[in-house]
């Protein structure tokens, strides 16, 4: 029994379907009132920055796909850049314009899924169904590149592990130029729609100097009127040659980082044609034989070339000793690896900024004063992978 | 790249620029507040990340890393200190520490003094050990009723 002037505590999580994989938080409620809330994170940890102290530094590409598991190409592409700032090696132009095709694709990737489980939670399940149905486009893209619809360890250090298949580039514009009508519809569907508005509009409210003060970024920060884009201020893979606009609102409710999100799913769609429309001939893997192994097809005329392939399957990747952390805007924020070597085919130290962990630690002020079913929109909203979160 | 000015006015603190073209500084531990508080004072007003890297080899066997970011001067930042055990925690200064030291407590056992909720974060709280550590193995479980565990093959 809680009697009138006692609290209540009560877990969501850490099995619960709006805790978008397994957060828990520890509620304290007065009736439906959330006086204190506490993320309890670490039911996902899995070690992945111990498991790459203990292979080599090609090894933990294959890792960086299963921390933000809706980001894998952003993630390849955040510790290839950590890893090539070690190197100081030479990219191909073409990999560095193809970097800035897969990254956006995987933004939109990870802007669909958010779109539709956003909507789920509060109830639209339409529009899960459909994103869903889209991004289903993008993944058969990635499938057929890579091999692999999630999991992609594509883009390397040095450049992308592979060329693109023959016609690959048409099927990616057919499926770009099926995308704004869609997303047209998501909004058809959630943007005037006042059960959608009611749930959202002055719902978990982050002011810009809370935001800044907890280290958020991404579409949270910029909803809450912080024009900061990595893309922007520290241009990486040629950003800064691109047309496109910093997606801001100024609310800082759930509301307006569903406006950030659909208006940076559109931003990226022209930045894919962009990529698209620039994307030059020549090799996608750099020349730089201690950075990547020599193709198979060398081997026949180059006896250097079988001493580089016996090399690096043998030893792997030796950057030569030091720090770097390259930051890069993933869907959810500044993500960036700090990577330290010591010359060895191994890595000293990979640890993983991950923006989601940074995100959901601003929670409990968004949360404060607000209702258990708000709760469930500014989770949403947070956008956490708790496979980053975790590790 | 010159060093930020607020380097000069700690004593001790060694700049330097990164591979990845971010600032550096060095510090001994017993200066590691005065420069996280120099650093805020000087724009770094957004706290990014806390890591260490464990050197057993050595008896201050942990480096422990901040990285800042000054939204004004869009300046990112990387400091630095060696320490063995305990570090004052940057919280008050930064809510965002919070998370990020009880992570670096967790994992590899640095304590931070005055820290409001020093508790472990990704690991159970009964857990033993700190995985980061150089020192501590890998793992693997024992398996029972395994034919080879504890038996001589006959063959």
């Amino acid at each position: 029994m809680v009697t009138a002037n006692e609290t209540m505590r009560i877990n969501l999580g850490p099995q619960h379907p709006s805790t978008h994989g397994v957060l828990r938080l520890e509620l304290e409620l007065d009736g439906e009132r959330i006086v204190s809330c506490r993320p309890v994170i670490g039911y996902l940890h899995t070690g992945i920055e111990k498991s790459m102290e203990a292979r080599n530094w090609l090894h933990a590409v294959a890792m960086t796909d299963r921390l933000d598991y809706l980001n894998p190409l952003g993630n390849n592409l955040a510790y290839a850049l950590a890893v090539e700032a070690l190197f100081d090696c030479e990219i191909p132009e073409r990999a560095v314009v193809a970097r800035v095709l897969l990254a956006e694709l995987t933004r939109i990737n990870s802007h669909l899924v958010w779109v539709g489980t956003n909507a789920m939670d509060l109830g639209a399940l339409s529009v899960f169904l459909y994103a869903f149905r889209e991004r289903e486009l993008l993944l058969d893209l990635f499938e057929e590149m890579s091999g692999s619809r999630m999991m992609t360890s594509f883009i390397r250090p040095g450049g992308l592990q592979d060329d693109f298949p023959d016609g690959w580039m048409l099927r990616c514009e057919r499926v770009l130029q099926e995308l704004p009508p869609r997303i047209d519809e998501y909004e058809a569907l959630l943007t005037e729609n006042p059960l959608f508005r009611q749930r959202t509009i002055g719902i978990g409210k982050l002011a810009a100097d809370d935001a800044l003060a907890w280290g958020v970024s991404g579409p949270l920060l910029r909803a809450s009127g912080v024009a900061h884009d990595l893309r922007k201020a520290r241009p990486y893979c040629g950003y800064e040659r691109f047309q496109f606009r910093v997606c801001t609102a100024t609310a800082g409710d759930c509301y307006a980082r569903y406006q950030v999100r659909i208006a940076e799913l559109r931003e990226s769609l022209s930045l894919c044609h962009q990529a698209i429309a620039a994307m030059p001939g020549g090799p996608v893997r750099t020349a730089d034989r201690k950075v990547m192994p020599p193709l198979r097809a060398e081997f026949q005329h180059s006896m250097e070339a079988l001493i580089h392939h016996f090399k690096h399957y043998t030893e792997g990747l030796r950057p030569p000793a030091g720090e770097a952390y390259v930051p890069v805007e993933s869907p959810r924020g500044e993500l960036g690896f700090y990577v330290r070597s010591d010359g060895s085919g191994r890595p000293v130290r990979v640890h993983e900024r991950a923006p989601s962990f940074a995100n959901l630690q601003a929670l409990p002020s968004m949360a404060k004063g607000m209702l258990i079913a708000d709760l469930v929109a500014i989770i949403s909203t947070v956008d956490p992978v708790l496979g980053e979160v975790d590790r | 790249m010159t060093a930020p000015d607020f380097v000069a006015a700690v004593p001790g603190a060694v700049h330097s620029v990164g591979r990845d073209g971010i600032d550096t500084v060095h510090v001994e531990s017993t200066q590691w507040t005065e420069l996280l508080r120099a650093a805020h004072a000087g724009g770094y007003t957004r706290f990014l990340d806390l890591t260490a890297v464990d050197d057993p080899r050595r008896a201050a066997r942990f480096d422990v890393i901040a990285t800042l970011h000054s939204p004004a001067a869009q300046r990112w930042l990387r400091l630095c200190t060696p320490t063995a055990e305990r570090l004052p925690s940057a919280s008050a200064i930064w809510p965002a520490a919070n998370w990020y030291e009880r992570e670096v407590f967790d994992l590899f056992g640095v304590r931070f003094d005055g820290h409001p909720d020093l508790t472990r974060i990704l690991l159970p709280d009964d857990h033993v050990g700190h995985p980061l550590r150089r020192d501590h193995p890998l793992g693997d479980e024992p398996v029972d009723f395994t034919v080879t565990r504890e038996t001589d093959a006959p063959w």
